[in-house]
Formats: structure tokens, sequence, C-alpha cells
């Protein structure tokens, strides 16, 4: 069995790739877009609050395994579209994760004391400055933590692209047990790939944290 | 330098402030005492609208300070805020806290804003303490870092906030005092306090606040010897316990 598991693990670390590659593309995407929907939803306008509010509640009501099938085969059979289904993918998971990601950021301006925006703006710094040199970075350092947690889901999550689009680790070590007959290894292998990357990026966390601490 | 025509604050139904007409001459140092709640605070962020008034008017040096925009940005950078809990940015040493101002606003370089916050932070005795970040530094020190900031924007007028009222007794004195230094160097300012000693020795005239209203003013020694009001009397003599 241990045999098996080695042979397969050139093709699981293939796999493997490919999930990073997924997950780096959607925490792009989940990150800079989740940050403006979390700006715009503390930026005062009451109208623009409600419409990312409501756009924050649909996305996190429903699974995104829903919203993959929806995007990768629903919407390009009834409109008479067509796109790249790893494209298409990787933006809706991307979008599904600026849902959560826009609250974090949000509770993160939020726990901002109010004292360093009327700083700021008694030095003529206008709303957008204030926000990008003294809060925000402020805020993202208070919220690394609860951000790579989300990263480490998006490794996980990344696992419902395999089962549509593209084959990432989960999809390889599902093809290598069906090849195989022996399941076990092969998810075994994949397992421990998933529990290396999610491992590592929590003792980033941990490095990165007290890294910016050096203002504390 | 600062006038104030007619100015109202409401807080919900709460009426903070009763139709204030203030005026501050150029070079005039002017302190705001009176019980707490009495509206000192609100009257002194209206100024820079950092609280909307209800309605009346602000002019700074002779100008109509307008609800918003660009203009408000402009004249904030000509109005100093000393804030009473310092608020200094805490990801920032010192030094970046006094050049981000002149830097990002005023589009200064870094290296003339770096000259002119080591000569403030000289000038508030902390040039050895640059690069310290604000956690490093005792409130007394993060105090004067407060100030150098305010100041790093050139500003006309500076307001101070009880700018002492959140120090351990032993460091009330290296604030006043670099406060003190700037009164003697001209600058206009508005204090809201509770040091009494400051504003009998520093100040050109005291402001005695109760309700939302103005209920006295007058020089210091005239304030402090032979207060008019009755209310006067009587917040004089419980301050002086």
């Amino acid at each position: 069995m241990l045999t098996l598991l080695l042979d397969s693990m050139p093709l699981l670390l293939k796999g493997a790739l490919m999930t990073l590659k997924i997950a780096a593309m959607v925490a792009v995407i989940g990150i800079i877009l989740g940050t403006l929907i979390g700006l715009g939803r503390t930026s005062g306008m009451r109208w623009l609050s409600a419409i990312l509010r409501a756009f924050v509640e649909v996305i996190r009501g429903t699974p995104l395994y829903t919203q993959l099938l929806l995007v990768v085969f629903g919407v390009p059979l009834t409109l008479n579209v067509q796109y790249d289904e790893f494209t298409a993918a990787i933006i809706t998971m991307g979008v599904n994760s600026s849902a959560y990601v826009s609250e974090i950021i949000r509770a993160g301006i939020q726990s901002i004391d109010k004292g360093q925006m009327e700083a700021a703006r008694s030095l003529g710094m206008n709303h957008a400055k204030a926000m990008l040199y003294i809060i925000l970075p402020q805020a993202f350092k208070r919220v690394i933590p609860p951000l790579l947690n989300e990263v480490v889901t998006l490794i996980k999550d990344s696992s419902l692209i395999g089962a549509l689009a593209l084959v990432e680790l989960t999809r390889t070590a599902q093809l290598i047990a069906s090849k195989t007959y022996q399941p076990f290894p092969a998810y075994v292998g994949a397992a421990l790939l998933y529990l290396v990357m999610t491992l590592t990026l929590s003792q980033f966390s941990v490095w990165l944290e007290r890294r910016l601490g050096v203002s504390d | 330098m600062i006038r104030t025509v007619g100015l109202e604050k409401y807080f919900g139904k709460l009426h903070v402030l009763k139709s204030i007409d203030l005026h501050v001459k150029p070079g005039e140092v002017v302190c705001v005492v009176g019980p707490s709640g009495s509206g000192k605070s609100t009257l002194l962020r209206c100024i820079n609208r950092l609280e909307p008034p209800s309605a009346g008017e602000v002019y700074v040096a002779g100008e109509k300070v307008p609800p918003g925009g660009q203009g408000l940005d402009r004249v904030r950078t000509e109005v100093g805020m000393v804030f009473q809990r310092f608020n200094l940015f805490p990801h920032m040493t010192a030094l970046r806290n006094v050049t981000i101002g002149p830097v990002k606003v005023r589009g200064l370089s870094e290296k003339d804003a770096k000259n002119l916050g080591q000569a403030l932070l000289a000038k508030v005795g902390l040039a050895e303490k640059a690069n310290a970040y604000p956690s490093h530094l005792s409130g007394g020190q993060q105090q004067r870092v407060a100030i150098a900031r305010a100041l790093a924007m050139q500003p006309k007028v500076m307001l101070f906030d009880e700018p002492t009222s959140a120090l351990d007794p032993e460091l009330v004195g290296e604030v006043l005092e670099v406060m003190q230094q700037l009164a003697r160097e001209g600058m206009t300012m508005m204090v809201v306090t509770h040091e009494m000693s400051f504003a009998r020795n520093v100040a050109h005239r005291v402001i005695f606040m109760d309700e939302g209203r103005i209920l006295e003013e007058a020089p210091p020694e005239q304030f402090f010897t032979a207060p008019r009001e009755e209310r006067t009397q009587l917040f004089l003599r419980t301050v002086k316990k």
C-alpha cells in the first residue's frame, strides 16, 4: 500500500500544484473584491451599503457548489453563451470568497478606534486617503488570522472545482483510485498534501503576525 | 482668526451648543473652561467640523468653513488639532506620524518632510524618539508627538481638546510646557482644559461655558479673582478644592 501511495505521489503533487494555483487566483480576486466591498459597506453611503449587503447575503446564503454548477453549466446553456469553464469557475469562487472577505474587512475597519479617522481628517486627509494610509493598514494587520483562515478554506473548497471543471488534487486522487481500484492510498495521499498546504499557511500566519507586531 | 456666528449643536434632542458667538484674534490664546458636559469639546470639534454644527457659521482666517469636500479638507490643514487621547497612528513611528500629513496632503517630498519632522520632534524635546512607535512612548511623549504632528501642517491656529486629561499627573507638565512655548511664539490657540493654572498663566482670555452657552469671558486675572457670574464662582470654588 505504501508503494502505491509513493507511486501516486508525482501525480498527486501535480494535482496539489493545481490546487494551489486555483486557491491563489481565487484568493487574489476574493481579497481585492472583498476589500472594495468592505470599504463600500463602511463608506457611509446608505444605498451603496444596502446593495452590497444584499449581495453578501445572497452569496453567503447559497452553497458554493450550487453557484459553481449554475455558472459553469446553467448560464451557458440558458443564455446560449460560451466561456472557458476554468475561468468561470475561478471567478465564481473568487466572487463567493469576496463576500466572506468583505465581512472580515468590515469588522477590521470597524474595530479601529474612531479617533484614528478623526486625527487623519484633522490633518486635511480626505476619506480615501485616511482609509488608505491610516485605517486599512491597521485593519489588515488585525484581520490577518481570519483572512488566512479564509485562504485555508479556499484550498479545501477548490476540490469543488475538481468536480466540474479541471483536475486538481482531489480529482487526481479520484482518477488514481479508479485506475488502481485502491481508493485508500490515493485519498490518504491527497489528504496529507492538503494538510501540508494548510499547516504551512497557518505557520505563515503566525510568522506574519509576529513580524507585523513590531509596532505593538 | 476664528469666528463663530450663532453656532448650534444638537445630539438628537440634546441641545449641546446654544447660539455660540465667538471671536479669537490672531495670536490670541483662549482657554475654554467649564463643568463636564457643558459643550466645550463639542464647540472645539465644531470649528473644524469633526462634529458638523446643526446651525450657524464658522470662519477660519476670514474664510467660511464649507460643509465638506476639498474646501473643508483645505481648512482643516490650517487648523491643527490635538486630542485628549492623542490618537497617534500606532502603525507608524513618531517621525512618520509627523511627516505623513505634509507628504500625503501637502505633497512635500519625503526628504523635506523628514527634515521638517526631525526639527519639530526636536522642538517638542523628542529628537531621539524619532524611530520609536507610539506604544513605546509615555503618554506625555505621545501627546508631544501629536502636537508636532499637528504643527507639521503649519496651521494658522491650534485647537487643544483637553490635551492633558488622559495623562498621569507627573506627565502633565511636559505637555503644558510645550504648549506654553507655542503660545510665546505667537500661535493662535484655543484650549479646552481643566488646568486652571495654565489658563491663568498662559491664556489671554478665559471663556467659561455652562449648559451649552458662553456664560462669561474675561482676561485671566479678572476671571479668576473677580468672576461676575454666580455659576462661574461656584465652578471655580469646586475646581480649587
